[in-house]
């Protein structure tokens, strides 16, 4: 991830600053220190802390937990060891602690390892450090330390910012390009597979065989120019996009969307299923859809051209198994507070009548 | 689609246009309907040329495709068919386009999935002055009329003409309509033709309103 490559160089960059900023500060102090020879100590250690993290911050596979707990324990100690190094009286008198602004880089990194939680974290960790080497919060003290909780918790939160802005961006660059992808492909099959597909349905003395490719041309038609999202913004559905299709089924529909809630479309397709497979098993004849959009309501039409159901035969048809399936459409389209009609004579038919108000 | 009665064949062939920018598409439409003894007068592989070629050739039918490099087939329609009958051979799911071919005097369309014989027939029906009404149409007709109810200017079908057309997009022939409503089977083909000439008639006043308006505005 380029971003985060970005934040853990600058953090390096940071430390490497800082470092050389408490190395000009102890050439100015360490004069005054009652122990001259440790404060050099501490500054080699500091050196080879900050080489160490420059190189180990650059590599992905080893920002882990315990490398920021040993970053931020370190730079403590070495904060503290101040008070082994300075006099009593320098320290009380507000002089520069060893480390200065370098013990600030463990608070960087914790605010880009976790947030504006994780920077506040470690800024009470190396406040707390600082209070104890002063004995106390001085007016001086109390104003780094409240910079030092911004400073965790202001990057903490702009990173969390910057990432979730990226994420975004990737998804949205992937969109685009499976958008571009599929256009490029849709175009080419278009050109190609489709029209030979059109053509075996067409010319194809085998009924099977064209019934087949004309069945597979559908379907492939149907999946280039499907993919776009079906869910609209508003949680509603194209009905037209869920209903069963097939060479045996004709569709009758609004040129214009045909829009339900999702669950109500959903609902209401898996009815209009049930009224197809019907119409396949017992009627053994094409389907006919008809989808009238209506200002109160949808209504869909299942007609087959089987021999119908006669008069005074619905027992028989009961029998047959017709009215189990009719029970479980009747069952979809009253949850949804619609209703059912089954219009059947003998010799014209079947048509279920499945309406569903707005 | 309603399969009508059998066409008496006339007098004279046929003369047809086919425009398709597919060649091997064409070329199988064009040996279809010269196997049916039709005489494909011109062929073009784009929507400027198919209008060229109409104009020239003055065909009794032209058949087009929807989508074509140049002018679309919608395109196509709205600048032949005051002297050329248009029939529509599309994809399925392009139901708007199919629409708004229709709505710029296209008598009828057919999916490419079509048999020849369906093929062949329908343009038969199409010369003859009859609508093509798929099931598919007869959905997409009614959705117009519904969709523009709110519109005082727009057209409205009578309960007769909305019961035909409901029939028709339940997959009904003709023949079965007029039993079922016990009319003639010619009653019937003029109500179906009433519904699509009041759309084209409206989409047609649209059209000279917007031009009007426009070269006032100018």
């Amino acid at each position: 991830m380029r971003l985060d490559t970005a934040l853990w160089r600058a953090i390096a960059v940071y430390r490497l600053a800082a470092l050389l900023y408490a190395a000009g500060s102890m050439v100015a102090f360490s004069g005054t220190y009652a122990r001259p020879a440790l404060g050099w100590a501490v500054l080699s250690g500091m050196v080879a802390w900050t080489a160490v993290t420059a190189v180990a911050y650059s590599r992905p596979e080893l920002r882990r937990w315990p490398l920021f707990v040993l970053d931020l324990g370190l730079t403590v100690t070495a904060l503290l060891s101040s008070v082994l190094i300075m006099s009593r009286d320098r320290i009380e008198d507000g002089d520069p602690t060893v480390t200065v602004s370098w013990a600030a880089a463990p608070v960087l990194v914790w605010a880009v390892w976790s947030g504006w939680t994780g920077g506040a974290v470690a800024a009470a960790t190396v406040g707390g450090g600082a209070v104890l080497v002063r004995g106390g919060a001085s007016q001086a003290t109390v104003n780094s330390l409240v910079l030092l909780f911004l400073l965790g918790a202001v990057v903490g939160y702009v990173v969390q910012l910057a990432r979730q802005a990226q994420a975004a961006y990737a998804e949205a660059v992937a969109l685009q390009s499976a958008a571009a992808e599929r256009e490029r492909l849709s175009r080419s099959v278009h050109d190609g597979v489709l029209q030979a597909l059109a053509l075996v349905s067409r010319r194809s003395s085998d009924p099977q065989l064209a019934a087949l490719a004309g069945d597979q041309e559908a379907a492939l038609r149907r999946l280039l120019v499907g993919g776009r999202p079906e869910v609209l913004a508003s949680g509603e559905v194209d009905l037209r996009t869920l209903l069963p299709t097939g060479a045996d089924v004709h569709l009758a529909v609004p040129a214009s969307p045909v829009l339900l809630p999702g669950h109500r479309a959903r609902e209401l397709a898996a009815a209009v299923g049930e009224a197809v497979d019907n119409a396949r098993r017992h009627a053994r004849t094409d389907a006919w859809l008809l989808v009238e959009d209506e200002p109160d309501g949808i209504t869909v039409t299942v007609r087959d051209d089987g021999p119908g159901i006669p008069d005074g035969r619905l027992a028989q048809a009961a029998k047959d198994g017709r009215l189990g399936v009719a029970q479980s459409i009747c069952g979809r389209l009253r949850d949804l507070g619609g209703t059912v009609d089954v219009h059947s004579a003998s010799g014209q038919g079947t048509e279920v009548e499945l309406r569903v108000p707005r | 689609m309603c399969p009508a009665d059998p066409v008496t064949s006339a007098p004279s062939p046929l003369r047809l246009v086919v425009a398709d920018d597919h060649p091997i598409w064409r070329e199988a439409v064009e040996r279809d309907l010269a196997a049916a003894g039709l005489v494909v007068v011109g062929t073009a592989g784009d929507g400027e040329k198919a209008v060229r070629v109409c104009t020239a050739t003055r065909p009794d039918v032209l058949v087009c495709d929807l989508q074509m490099p140049g002018l679309s087939g919608v395109e196509v329609a709205r600048a032949v068919s005051a002297t050329t009958k248009v029939l529509v051979l599309s994809a399925s799911g392009e139901q708007q386009d199919v629409l708004e071919a229709v709505k710029a005097g296209a008598s009828g369309y057919l999916v490419k999935s079509a048999t020849a014989a369906e093929l062949v027939d329908a343009v038969r029906r199409t010369a003859a002055g009859d609508a093509v009404f798929t099931p598919g149409l007869a959905g997409l007709v009614l959705g117009e009329y519904r969709r523009t109810a709110d519109d005082e200017r727009a057209p409205k079908l009578t309960s007769r003409e909305t019961e035909v057309l409901r029939l028709v997009a339940k997959g009904l022939t003709a023949r079965q309509v007029a039993e079922r409503l016990v009319l003639s089977h010619r009653t019937v083909e003029n109500h179906v033709q009433n519904t699509l000439s009041k759309l084209q008639l409206h989409n047609r006043a649209q059209l000279v309103r917007y031009a009007v308006e426009k070269g006032l505005a100018d």
